[in-house]
């Protein structure tokens, strides 16, 4: 199956219903469309051709998927030819390292050095546990500067919108995603705007660098309720820009807006 | 919602009765009104919203009402028993039995905290001098041994699990019957997390169950899930025994989450392992609502 996601990811298709049921479609905001997918390899290619790593970090609160959706987009990445780093920040909750470590062997497995003039595609910067996570996210950096290696992914600890030291240095990388999953209803908006405020509370910039997109997550476990998708990009106005719809590399999608217009006038 | 706003929500509904003169039928459906507000916003189903509303007005007769009654602590009580009603499901929750090996079974959607909240009430039995330890049926999670490992050997409880085997049928079957020969107390089996859409893994955890046979199921909960609790909840219990509830993240911002036919036993209020403790539900509402003194009212 390795080869199959290569460019691009499937949308999340409308079962089978007919298509005057969409007419309202334009209603849906642009941010739910994929533009702010296909931003990312162009910006990592822009990065790549300045020799700078570009730097994404993946935030939200326990347990929402952060690793595992780092996982799939790193397997993204790879699939488009990019090398990457993950850096594992969440210092904090037993086996995070661990987690990254078995993804990490997983998926030099997917994409053996063989198959890449004999470099690893995926490597895993970390520093054990209980460490601090800012300064780690910063040595990755450094790390894959130093190693012309492309992207950096930082895995983060749940709770970390109080972590202020690593909240400051998350105002440097190129995209902060937000991952909330699809299960927790309106709540979603809660943590998202939580989150916000604490970028921009812990930033020295008259500018703060925010949330940059959304990683919806859990698609697969709800049944027709779309409502978090809908009220995230609405009071946010930030793009949702992977749907995870399971466990394991290739459930990441883009989210179709049509696809939410079905789902809702079906619930 | 944080939960301590639903308290504080309801709390000053309830607050209204007092300020109003006379109390009247208005003045009763005003102070229903706010308070189902706030339960829906909390997210509790409609369904038992309404009733909670019907039950209430069911109890307060005003016109078979004596006068000389008091008519805003009869409300108040009414609407705190419904309160404790909607929480608790009258079933008696399960409990252990002292010198025979009770084995317990978690099962939960993905991430709902199960791996954490084993070593939590792993470690609230072994500080009370139960025989205590650890099994991880979850083959399935990147680093899910080592998680369960690394928790476990933090707080001194023996555990079993394996790097190399990759069925968990196998895995809890081997580490219950060590343990049961070792004549431990309260073997806890962690689970991979799952949700009823996928056909396979719910039978996985109806083979894990079958395989050990447990005492006890426990469903772990967590407490920001929306809506598609209810459903995923039901779903879980149709297919295993879940006598059991353990609420976690109730530290975090909460929803009250809707009604479940099994009792709650536990709360998981953060994430260290002594963050954890028993669940009572006339104290835990009493505290929602700010009123320590409500409970002796309900007994006189
Ligand atoms: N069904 C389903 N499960 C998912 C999805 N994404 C992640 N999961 C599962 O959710 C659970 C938690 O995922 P993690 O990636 O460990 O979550 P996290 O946010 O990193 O958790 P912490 O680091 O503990 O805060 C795991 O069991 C994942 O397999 C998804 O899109 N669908
Ligand atoms: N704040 C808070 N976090 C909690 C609590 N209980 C668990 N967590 C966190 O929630 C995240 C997920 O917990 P896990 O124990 O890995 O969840 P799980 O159900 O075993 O996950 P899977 O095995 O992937 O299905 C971790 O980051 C935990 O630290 C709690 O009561 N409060
Ligand atoms: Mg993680
Ligand atoms: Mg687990």
């Amino acid at each position: 199956f390795v080869g199959q996601m290569k460019g691009g990811l499937r949308d999340i298709e409308p079962d089978s219903e007919s298509e005057e049921e969409f007419e309202e479609e334009e209603e849906i905001p642009e941010t739910t469309t994929n533009k702010a997918r296909i931003d990312i390899l162009r910006d990592a290619m822009e990065a790549k051709q300045q020799k700078r790593p570009f730097c994404i970090t993946f935030c939200g609160v326990n347990g929402v998927g952060k690793s595992t959706n780092l996982a799939k987009i790193c397997f993204w990445l790879i699939e488009n030819g990019f090398r990457v780093l993950i850096a594992a920040c969440d210092t904090f909750r037993a086996g995070a390292v661990e987690q990254l470590r078995t993804h990490t062997r997983k998926l030099n497995a997917l994409h053996p050095p063989e198959q890449h003039s004999g470099q690893h595609m995926v490597q895993l910067y970390e520093k054990g546990y209980g460490k601090d996570a800012a300064g780690i996210a910063m040595e990755a950096i450094n790390y894959a500067r130093d190693c012309h290696i492309d992207i950096v992914l930082v895995d983060t600890a749940g709770r970390m919108q109080d972590n202020e030291p690593l909240m400051r240095a998350l105002s440097k990388p190129d995209l902060v995603l937000f991952v909330g999953e699809a299960l927790v209803g309106n709540e979603a908006v809660d943590q998202l705007m939580k989150f916000n405020q604490a970028l921009a509370d812990h930033s020295n910039m008259t500018n703060p660098r925010l949330i940059d997109g959304i990683i919806l997550t859990k698609f697969d476990t709800i049944d027709d309720k779309v409502g978090a998708a809908i009220s995230m990009t609405y009071t946010t106005g930030q793009p949702i820009v992977f749907v995870g719809t399971g466990q394991t590399y290739t459930d990441l999608r883009n989210l179709n807006a049509r696809a939410v217009v079905n789902a809702l006038l079906k619930a | 919602m944080v939960l301590a706003d639903l308290g504080r929500k309801i709390t000053s509904a309830l607050r209204s009765l007092s300020h109003a003169t006379i109390i009247n039928e208005e003045v009763l459906n005003g102070m229903l009104k706010e308070i189902c507000a706030a339960l829906l916003e909390a997210d509790v189903n409609i369904k038992l919203v309404k009733q909670l509303r019907e039950n209430v007005r069911s109890v307060i007769d005003f016109d078979e009402m004596a006068g000389g009654l008091n008519k805003r602590r009869m409300i108040q009580s009414a609407v705190f028993k419904e309160l404790v009603k909607l929480i608790d499901p009258g079933v008696k929750a399960w409990q252990p039995v002292k010198g025979k090996s009770n084995v317990i079974m978690f099962v939960g959607l993905q991430g709902s905290g199960k791996t954490t909240t084993c070593t939590k009430l792993a470690y609230y039995y072994q500080k009370k001098g139960w025989k205590t330890c650890l099994i991880c049926a979850d083959t399935f999670r990147a680093g899910a041994f080592d998680q369960l490992k690394q928790n476990a050997t933090k707080a001194r409880i023996p555990f079993y699990g394996s790097y190399t085997e990759i069925d968990p049928v196998m895995i809890a079957h081997e580490g219950v019957e060590k343990f049961r020969g070792e004549n431990f107390e309260i073997i806890i089996v962690d689970t991979s997390g799952r949700h009823k859409q996928e056909d396979s893994l719910f039978e996985e955890m109806l083979q894990v169950s079958n395989a050990v046979s447990p005492d006890n199921v426990i469903f772990v909960m967590d407490a920001t899930i929306g809506q598609a609790c209810e459903s995923q909840a039901r779903a879980f219990k149709e297919k295993v025994d879940v006598a059991s509830v353990i609420i976690t993240k109730l530290d975090g911002h909460a929803k009250g989450g809707g009604a479940l036919s099994a009792p709650v036993i536990f709360i998981g209020t953060g994430e260290h392992t002594d963050d954890f403790e028993p669940f009572k539900v006339q104290p835990f509402v009493s505290k929602l609502l700010g009123m320590g003194d409500i409970e002796g009212l309900i007994d006189k």
